[in-house]
């Protein structure tokens, strides 16, 4: 059966950050997931307009029913799909359905994750006591987190088509110059340029420009991943608001419309990775590009999920930036980077800006700035617009390469 | 000295396998309607959705697929850092999760891909000898 198109049937009106992002616990505050969360929300209400009583929907990763209660709201449109990382994503293109389909007029999709402040207490989604018959294969061969599993696919993307460690560290270091941009970039400065405006946050010694080698020769966590291929872990919140056309243009924010939606799943387990080096992503995308009626030859800029450099460079081959076995030419090349071709990540990415275990929301907070221009609006104290961009494909991958949802997303002229 | 890193957990599902593996047989699970061998060991057969499956004994070959370098680890593993992790191409069709043994975790440039590669088994307690794959001459 052949589905209504719901390109453009909503617009996201408005994002916002949480106030206290990166290491709040060394400024002596120790903020919670539910803080980002309301933070969030409050901040995107107040940036739109909207007040939070007008909400409908409520989309988080498991937090919907406590949100609404927090907020003393009654939503007649709950989901808490929690699929990781790119969850938002997919809470975007829900969203899009619920209101396009009439059910809904206003939504908020909502992120809040202390990761590093309340790091170990253990990730969204799951839950359930027995264990998973994939994992009770897997358990005994140690490996430790997200890191220990992706450089599979990076050993395995070397093997096939032949490209190095090195062209990998090339993301690093373009996605830094990114950060160095945004002076909310937990990797903005470091320690030692004390004449930088650094505002609220920790100068931190692992900040400022980094080179190739640099990467390479960073601590390795596990080969041939180092700790400059692999993102932060920090706290995080952010909330956008996705409202009906005609809510969208009344409002006296700008509407960045969702031209196009897509999600899929590949597997779990990586023991069920058929592919080591391509992801759902090519499904997702397709689904979002057709939506749109637009392709990857008419994006104007890219916000990926970068968890480590092989995810973004795969993703960027997955969304048909790039073709297969090259994704990281973009940056290497100095498309992604600065003043190049094809923006990339411009925030300074979940390697150097902030990434509190599930990214995907930073993705859209970032689109929405710079498809609406209103970066040098200053939300939550971003200054400065970092590209001229009308469209953006924004693609989320959750798990360990597990999930995917893409957004195509385009501004008013 | 006794086993301590983390010891798999055993269900219906999967007993067959542990029962082989007490006797060094890698049993595998295969459908009786497709013929099609599965790992990890389910409910239903992942290519057809037949519930009819039996188990086969392994001929303990495979290739290796790709792999990585584990330097931060916790509890038993830590211990024995750097190691290899690895995914093997069974021969039998589909894929096993390892810790690879018979190469030299600081010479990872070595380590080839699609390299043949044996089973063999570690006892780790009275219920459980897990399989670990080694790199073997052609």
């Amino acid at each position: 059966m052949a589905a209504t198109n719901l390109s453009m049937g909503a617009a996201i009106v408005g994002a916002a950050e949480s106030n206290e992002i990166g290491y709040p616990e060394e400024r002596g505050d120790k903020v919670t997931s539910l803080q980002h969360h309301i933070q969030a929300i409050k901040n995107v209400s107040e940036y739109t307009g909207i007040p939070i009583s007008d909400i409908e929907g409520v989309f988080s990763t498991g937090w919907s029913v406590e949100l609404a209660e927090h907020l003393g709201i009654r939503p007649h449109y709950i989901d808490t799909t929690s699929v990781g990382g790119c969850s938002f994503e997919i809470h975007v293109h829900h969203a899009l359905a619920a209101i396009a389909s009439g059910i809904i007029d206003v939504a908020v999709v909502s992120h809040g994750e202390a990761g590093w402040s309340y790091r170990g207490a253990g990730g969204g989604g799951g839950g359930r006591g027995e264990m998973s018959p994939g994992a009770e294969m897997t358990m005994a061969y140690g490996t430790f987190g997200a890191p220990s599993q992706y450089a599979h696919a990076m050993v395995r993307h070397m093997h096939q088509y032949g490209s190095t460690v090195e062209d990998f560290a090339h993301i690093s270091v373009v996605t830094r110059e990114w950060a160095q941009k945004n002076p909310r970039a937990l990797m903005f400065a470091d320690a030692s340029q004390a004449e930088v405006k650094l505002g609220e946050r920790t100068p931190n010694p692992f900040g400022g420009p980094i080179t190739v080698q640099d990467v390479l020769d960073a601590r390795i966590i596990a080969w041939p991943l180092t700790l400059f291929h692999c993102c932060l872990v920090t706290d995080h919140g952010g909330a956008v608001i996705v409202a009906r056309p005609e809510i969208a243009r009344s409002l006296r924010t700008s509407p960045v419309w969702i031209a196009g939606a897509g999600e899929s799943m590949a597997h779990q387990n990586m023991l069920e990775m058929d592919d080591f080096t391509a992801t759902s992503a090519a499904r997702s995308s397709a689904i979002a590009y057709e939506m749109a009626g637009l392709g990857p030859q008419d994006m104007d800029m890219a916000m990926i999920y970068d968890s480590f450099t092989v995810t973004a460079a795969i993703t960027a081959e997955m969304l048909g930036l790039a073709p297969r076995g090259q994704g990281y030419r973009l940056w290497k090349d100095g498309d992604a980077a600065p003043g190049g071709r094809l923006p990339i990540n411009t925030n300074g990415g979940g390697l150097s800006f902030n990434h509190s275990g599930m990214y995907g929301m930073q993705l859209l907070v970032e689109a929405y700035r710079q498809l609406s221009g209103t970066a040098e609006d200053g939300i939550n104290g971003i200054e400065g617009k970092q590209t001229d961009s009308h469209t953006c494909v924004v693609n989320g991958t959750g798990g360990t390469l597990s999930t995917t949802g893409t957004l195509v997303l385009v501004s008013d002229d | 000295m006794a086993y301590n890193k983390p010891i798999p957990r055993k269900g219906q599902h999967n007993q067959p396998f542990w029962d082989g593996a007490k006797e060094g047989k890698l049993m595998l699970p295969r459908c009786t309607l497709c013929g099609k061998v599965h790992w990890y060991p389910r409910l239903i057969c992942p290519s057809c959705h037949s519930t009819d499956l039996e188990w086969i004994e392994g001929s303990g070959e495979g290739r290796l697929h790709t792999f990585a370098v584990q330097h931060r680890a916790f509890g038993g593993w830590a211990e024995e850092v750097p190691y290899v992790t690895a995914y093997i191409d069974l021969n039998e069709g589909d894929r096993m999760m390892t810790v690879l043994r018979g190469v030299d975790p600081n010479k990872p440039e070595d380590i080839k891909i699609g390299a043949k590669v044996k089973v063999e088994f570690d006892q780790a307690d009275d219920d459980t000898h897990i399989p670990f794959w080694r790199v073997v001459e052609e």
